[in-house]
């Protein structure tokens, strides 16, 4: 809305001041703009002031433990923009969300074999949808649930492998670190190795002189 | 793009593909007769092949997702092998480095 505002306050004088000179009158008092000029609008919109605590950090660079120490980190939920946020990182499981669970509950679930079956299902209830359509349109809300709650199941099953996408990465990496660090020893051995044997080859040569 | 963010796409798509089959469908409907008191509809709007076109999208998509399904480099480790392997790397690390260190 604001925008809107913002953008007809500059565009209202451009199209009063071609509309008065396409009609080769004298300017009359329709070319006012109609909001306030742009100074007096703009000092509503400035920058928020530096926060007032600066002052204790004055002596900074003198002596840096004389300003306090920044704030710890929050734990624990905490509230932001009106939004309650955690700071654990932690997917929220399906029953919590009030959504039905449509693969087994298990700690070992076959990820593959369930994609495939709820996909299937997905197929199944679409075709049932068009179906209910066709026949019955008045019982829609029913199918609709039950698709939504398929790509419900679907979303959470596909959240719940980033853990296993992440620990896999992180073994990938340090797969590549120890062979790095395995090249480096070889190396400084080789590199070593060469420098001794440039150094003897030197003293022989000294000492053949 | 990695595996996982693909699946996800793909179901997105699906869903996309899925409403816009039915308000195709909803949209170009021809008109039916409801009831015997009135006379037939008259002969339908030249019909378009698009609803056919979409419903052969989604069934490429379901595929799709299938195929991506069956891309998944998923081992049979579960949590625990993984970390056990985690464990033994970070091993392994450490001797590596103290060689390094001492070289």
């Amino acid at each position: 809305m604001r925008v809107n505002h913002i953008l007809s306050f500059f565009l209202a004088p451009c199209r009063r001041r071609i509309i008065s000179e396409a009609r080769n009158q004298s300017p009359s008092i329709f070319d006012h703009p109609r909001f306030p000029p742009l100074k007096r609008r703009m000092a509503t919109a400035t920058y928020p002031p530096p926060p007032p605590y600066y002052r204790l950090y004055k002596d900074y660079s003198e002596n840096p433990s004389s300003a306090p120490e920044p704030p710890p980190p929050i734990e624990g939920t905490y509230v932001c923009f009106g939004g309650n946020y955690t700071t654990e990182d932690v997917l929220p499981s399906l029953e919590e969300q009030g959504v039905p669970q449509l693969y087994p509950k298990d700690s070992n679930v076959d990820y593959k074999k369930e994609l495939r079956s709820l996909n299937r299902e997905l197929q199944l209830h679409i075709l049932e949808l068009a179906d209910v359509l066709v026949g019955r349109p008045s019982q829609y809300a029913k199918r609709i649930g039950d698709i939504s709650s398929i790509f419900k199941n679907l979303h959470h099953l596909l959240n719940s492998l980033r853990p296993h996408q992440a620990r896999a990465t992180l073994i990938h990496i340090m797969e590549l670190q120890i062979q790095q660090r395995k090249q480096a020893v070889e190396d400084i051995k080789r590199r070593r190795e060469e420098a001794q044997r440039l150094l003897k080859d030197a003293f022989v040569t000294l000492d053949g002189q | 793009m990695d595996i996982i963010s693909q699946l996800q796409e793909q179901v997105n798509s699906i869903a996309a593909t899925t409403f816009n089959v039915f308000g195709t469908l909803q949209r170009d409907a021809p008109p039916v007769q409801l009831s015997l008191n009135y006379p037939d509809p008259p002969p339908s709007a030249p019909t378009t092949d698009e609803p056919k076109q979409l419903s052969a999208d989604l069934v490429k998509a379901a595929k799709q997702f299938d195929a991506l399904v069956a891309a998944l480099p998923l081992s049979d480790g579960g949590e625990e092998a993984q970390l056990k392997r985690i464990a033994q790397l970070q091993m392994e690390n450490h001797v590596i480095g103290q060689e390094l260190h001492k070289q």
